[in-house]
């Protein structure tokens, strides 16, 4: 059985369609991408798997229980953590208190200084910007900070929206090497990303989203040479 | 104004030279007194609905204004001996300078709106208790008008108060009237709806605020003047009570605050009720009545009777709308005024927020009748250009000029006076406004300038134009995303704008919408309406641009006809990342 | 008030005497006290909650109302009184959450439902003890410490201590316990915090209950200080929404100091200038705040 599970998605941003029959599934620590345009719906995608939002019809199953019928703040207690687009951060709390959020959840409040530990060993500059607030670190340092945030949380399933939106190359570079170790530690990951080229590095399969709804999907090797998603970039054909 | 408004106009002009002539006639004192009374709270209410209900800014403070009229009055007429009569002028002078100093400073600080400017208003009000209690105007023993010499108008003293209410209260629900179909009118209900999206249609937000301010505080104030006379003992605690505030909210809450006669109507059913309870422990009860009835028609009944009453009959009268004379919108823009002769220019320029560095010299040129696409990554900086060229934002550094005239630095409804229209990514109609009274506001407010009949012709061709002209007495919340996105694109041609910049207009588009949006764009095009289009969807670029740019991180990396932008290394890179260049 | 007598003596503000300024900070310090305990609840549910609170001056002034009848007339000492009072409104704090939440009631609509809310319990205070005035003595009214020249009345310095000791307390509960972070996470961003688990509702039933209970604390010390009226609720209003705004929303300290700020600088002009222009101060002060302040309030 597969850990993540939606079919026929549909969900309504704004008043209008933002994602119809949109179907994946991943497996238990499977790395699986979302690649698309912008405006094709992933971020929407993303925050219904995390109860940030409903799905007006489709069925969303994690782990076999029905997502569509937990309430939003007790999605995470099922082992589903978010690093949303643009990081959201709680820009008026320190660097600390926006990882304690991330284990707000009892069970893994108990682990709390395990975790924390992890999270600086991985991040090494956080634990020197600790009591530093949140809005004022850089661009980098703050998606750490929302990595180590959802990792606190000791998910099953890791949703990361967009994470090298907004990041130097080099940056970059060091976020992804992160996921891969994250990765390595038996995390389901979905990941979506602009970034068509690292995305599919990463990622052992992926999903093309396109005005709403899936129009590719396979291994990452093979997407790679697929004109379709030249096409749905840059409006090339035959590239 | 339709036919059963006529109709309501006109019974009430009659009722009023009814009333009139009972005051010469004579009725007893205590009928005269208490329909006096009723006149008061209806030119209150009405005055107070001006600012507060029009443009949605409500104010706590009308009670500062009513006992600066009251205290004028007092002052005045008591101490100085000057006539009666003429103190009411001083009075309603008094009430509108305070008005017009307190809003020029108020109004021109965005953040204090909503809930803010409401307790402002309140403070304002026991500021002014304060002063008056602590000097000579009061000092404490409050001031007796025993001595003032009523005016003969009529036979009794109270006839003549009868009768300056009821020409007060005739005259402020006839300056609604006349402030609610006006330009004016227009200008206050497009600010309830959305302040920001007021002022870029070119509505001058900040002057409409503060005349309405001062006007609504002036008939206050005379009113006050009229009251000191009803009382003739005025003291503070009477005069600045939280009564006058609270009344008035709830009058024009219960009736209506937007309608022109809802807070007469409501001033009329609450007065009546009110003044069945006389003194004491009744007059209490009465408030906490007063109260219970605001919190159950803000949870209930939040638009109020006459609003809730009209949209019945309207709805009935729908299905026999007479169609509407069309203003062929071609013939309209090949008149002199939309030929644009000049370039739009941006140049070096710089915007940060925080510490975000949105914008780092960006330098474009739109040339008369081009299209110019601007593309870029997320969170390049191509949103925040458009604010800045519209005016919604100010430049921190840089020019923005239409051809010799400058618009850096300008407030936004001035630019868009001088030709620029935009639209927005997420629609932002006026939610009270039907699509063609949408389309209409930008008509009289944009380059365009019509007057109010001409706007309503001018809305219905642009919406015929887009799609839209069976929809044109639908409101917003009816529409679907599609029709709400022609609809901007209507109201922002109906500015017979020069250059119009276009913000994602194809987001949330499916294909079939897509395409008929791009047929859409390039009729607007054929007319010889510069275009600076925002987009994320490169086949559309491609298909409609004659230029295209390409924005990152603030800064513009390519310009140049859009194959060969779009096929360069550089912006493929930005795109889909290195692997993809090599192959 | 001021002047030392006689028609040619020079105006009070010209020869303040150091004790007249010793005297004006003390009264200053303690009035700003009662300010920033009157504040405190306001300032919480209006930064945590988006609720603009009107109906909190009505409790505290019921609160008052309730110390007083438990006191005048069943001889119950004011502690006890207060043990009684602050359960009671957190229930009743909890219980008008409810019926927002179950309204949806929207910020901007806030105002007005409390607005109307709190004219309602004025006149039930006004219904029970009528309008005239009325003054709770006891023992300690007249109390008083000594601070060289200087009187520090016992009661408000008692109010002043409280003051403080909640605002600290609070600022600690939301700095260092996990649902004061949660709380302040939520007021930030309700939907993220959500999804890392905390429960907004549950949150906003107990900051209300709170908040209520802080409104109720401060009533007892109305009644032991102040003169009551039923038209009280309005006279705090101004003041103490200037210093809810100047100290910043959700800033238990913010609105201790800016308590203080105001009610010295309040008192201090009442000594040098005239009476008349106290109020002046605090409204000035807020307008220069909110329009040189960047960011929301």
């Amino acid at each position: 059985m597969s850990l993540l599970e939606a079919r026929r998605l549909a969900i309504a941003y704004g008043g209008a369609p933002a994602v119809w029959d949109a179907s994946l599934e991943l497996g238990e620590g499977e790395l699986v991408a979302v690649i698309g345009p912008n405006g094709a719906g992933k971020s929407t995608l993303v925050n219904t798997i995390a109860g940030l939002q409903r799905a007006r019809s489709g069925e969303l199953r994690f782990s076999g229980v029905d997502l569509t019928a937990v309430p939003a703040h007790r999605v995470c207690h099922h082992g589903i953590a978010l690093v949303p687009e643009g990081r959201r951060l709680f820009a008026r709390m320190s660097v600390e208190e926006n990882l304690e959020i991330g284990c707000y959840r009892s069970e893994a409040r108990r682990a709390r200084g395990q975790t924390l530990e992890r999270v600086y060993h991985l991040f090494p500059i956080l634990r020197e910007r600790r009591r530093q607030l949140a809005g004022s670190l850089s661009g980098g340092q703050q998606q750490m900070v929302a990595i180590g945030r959802a990792l606190m949380a000791r998910p099953r399933l890791l949703l990361l929206d967009e994470p090298s939106l907004g990041l130097a190359p080099t940056v970059v570079d060091q976020m992804f090497g992160i996921i891969r170790t994250i990765h390595a530690e038996g995390v389901a990951i979905l990941l979506v990303e602009q970034n068509v080229a690292r995305a599919l590095e990463l990622a052992s399969r992926a999903y093309v989203l396109e005005e709403g709804h899936v129009v590719a999907e396979g291994a990452s090797a093979v997407l790679r040479q697929d004109s379709r998603i030249q096409e749905a970039y840059l409006g090339l054909r035959g590239a | 104004m339709s036919g059963h408004a006529r109709r309501v106009a006109a019974s009430l002009a009659v009722a009023a030279l009814g009333l009139g002539a009972l005051a010469g006639v004579g009725l007893p004192a205590f009928y005269e007194s208490f329909l006096y009374l009723i006149f008061s709270w209806i030119a209150l209410a009405t005055s107070w609905a001006i600012l507060s209900g029009y443009a949605g800014y409500f104010s706590f403070g009308h009670g500062a204004f009513f006992g600066a009229g009251m205290y004028t009055t007092a002052t005045l007429a008591a101490v100085f001996g000057v006539p009666f009569l003429w103190t009411l002028l001083a009075a309603g002078a008094v009430a509108a300078a305070l008005a017009a100093g307190v809003g020029a400073v108020i109004f021109r600080v965005k953040r204090l709106r909503g809930e803010l400017f409401g307790l402002l208003t309140l403070a304002i009000t026991f500021v002014l208790a304060t002063i008056v209690l602590n000097t000579p105007i009061d000092g404490g023993p409050g001031v007796y008008l025993s001595g003032v010499p009523m005016p003969r108008l009529l036979a009794s003293p109270t006839g003549t108060l009868y009768l300056l209410g009821l020409v007060l209260a005739v005259a402020t629900v006839a300056a609604a009237h006349t402030i609610a179909h006006s330009r004016l009118g227009r200008g206050l209900y497009a600010i309830h709806d959305d302040e920001d999206v007021a002022e870029v249609e070119g509505v001058p937000t900040l002057r409409y605020k503060l005349v309405a301010f001062t006007v609504s505080a002036g008939i206050a104030g005379v009113a006050g003047g009229i009251h000191a006379m009803y009382v003739s003992y005025v003291t503070v605690g009477e005069t600045f009570a939280i009564t006058v505030p609270l009344y008035v909210v709830l009058m024009s809450v219960l009736g209506g605050a937007r309608h022109w006669l809802g807070p007469a109507v409501g001033a009329v059913v609450i007065a009546s009720s009110l003044y069945a309870f006389t003194g004491g422990q009744h007059a209490v009860l009465g408030r906490a009545v007063v109260a219970l009835a605001l919190i159950l028609v803000i949870l209930f009944l939040p638009e109020g009777v006459v609003p809730t009453v009209l949209r019945h009959w309207r709805s009935r009268a729908r299905r026999s709308e007479t169609a509407v004379a069309v203003r062929d919108p071609a013939a309209a823009v090949s008149a002199p005024s939309l030929v644009p002769a000049d370039p739009l220019v941006c140049h070096d320029v710089w915007k940060a927020f925080g510490g975000i560095q949105a914008l780092r010299g960006v330098s474009l040129s739109v040339a008369p009748g081009e299209i110019l696409g601007l593309v870029g990554p997320n969170g390049s900086g191509k949103t925040t250009l458009i604010n800045v060229i519209s005016g919604h934002y100010a430049a921190d550094r840089g020019r923005v000029a239409l051809g010799s005239t400058s618009l850096t630095g300008r407030p936004a409804h001035e630019i868009a006076g001088r030709g620029m229209s935009r639209t927005y990514q997420i629609p932002r109609p006026f939610g009270h406004f039907t699509a063609r009274e949408n389309v209409a506001l930008a008509a009289t407010f944009g380059a365009a300038r019509c007057s109010p009949g001409e706007a309503r012709q001018e809305a219905q061709g642009w919406l015929e134009f887009t799609g839209l002209g069976s929809r044109a007495t639908a409101f917003p919340h009816e529409l679907n995303l599609h029709e709400r996105k022609f609809l901007e694109l209507a109201r922002a041609l109906a500015a017979r704008p020069r250059v119009i910049l276009l913000d994602e207009v194809l987001s949330g588009l499916n294909p079939s919408e897509i395409t008929s949006a791009i047929g859409l764009i390039r009729a607007i095009h054929a007319r010889g309406v510069a275009i600076l289009f925002v987009e994320h969807l490169i086949r559309a670029v491609l298909e409609l641009s004659d230029r295209v740019i390409v924005l990152n991180e603030g800064e513009v990396i390519a310009s140049g006809s859009p194959q060969e932008v779009m096929r360069s290394d550089q912006v493929i890179e930005v795109y889909l990342g290195k692997p993809h260049v090599v192959a | 008030m001021g002047g030392l007598g006689g028609a040619r003596s020079p105006p009070s503000w010209l020869v303040p005497s150091a004790t007249l300024l010793g005297q004006s900070v003390v009264s200053g310090l303690l009035a700003g006290g009662l300010y920033g305990l009157l504040a405190l609840g306001l300032s919480l549910s209006w930064g945590l909650l988006r609720l603009v609170n009107l109906t909190h001056f009505a409790l505290a002034l019921l609160g008052a109302y309730l110390t007083y009848q438990l006191g005048h007339v069943l001889h119950v000492s004011p502690w006890l009184a207060a043990a009684a009072i602050v359960p009671a409104f957190f229930v009743l704090g909890v219980g008008l959450h409810a019926v927002f939440a179950y309204f949806r009631v929207a910020e901007f609509a806030s105002l007005l439902v409390t607005f109307g809310l709190a004219v309602i319990l004025e006149s039930v205070i006004q219904w029970f003890w009528t309008a005239d005035y009325r003054r709770y003595e006891t023992a300690y009214s007249t109390a008083s410490l000594r601070l060289g020249p200087l009187f520090v009345p016992t009661l408000e310095l008692l109010a002043c201590l409280t003051a403080a000791a909640l605002a600290f307390a609070t600022w600690a509960w939301l700095r260092w316990s996990y649902v004061g972070k949660a709380l302040r996470a939520s007021a930030e961003d309700p939907a993220i915090a959500a999804a890392f688990g905390v429960n907004h509702r549950a949150q906003a039933f107990l900051l209300s209950g709170v908040s209520a209970a802080y409104a109720g604390i401060a009533g007892v010390y109305i009644a032991l200080i102040a003169t009551l009226a039923p038209s009280q609720i309005w006279a705090w209003l101004g003041v103490v929404f200037a210093v809810v705004i100047i100290g910043g929303l959700a800033n238990p300290i913010g609105a201790l100091l800016a308590g203080f700020l105001i009610g010295v600088s309040e008192s201090l002009t009442m000594a040098l200038v005239t009476p008349a222009w106290a109020p002046l101060v605090s409204f000035s002060i807020l307008i220069v705040i909110l329009v040189l302040r960047p960011g929301r309030v």
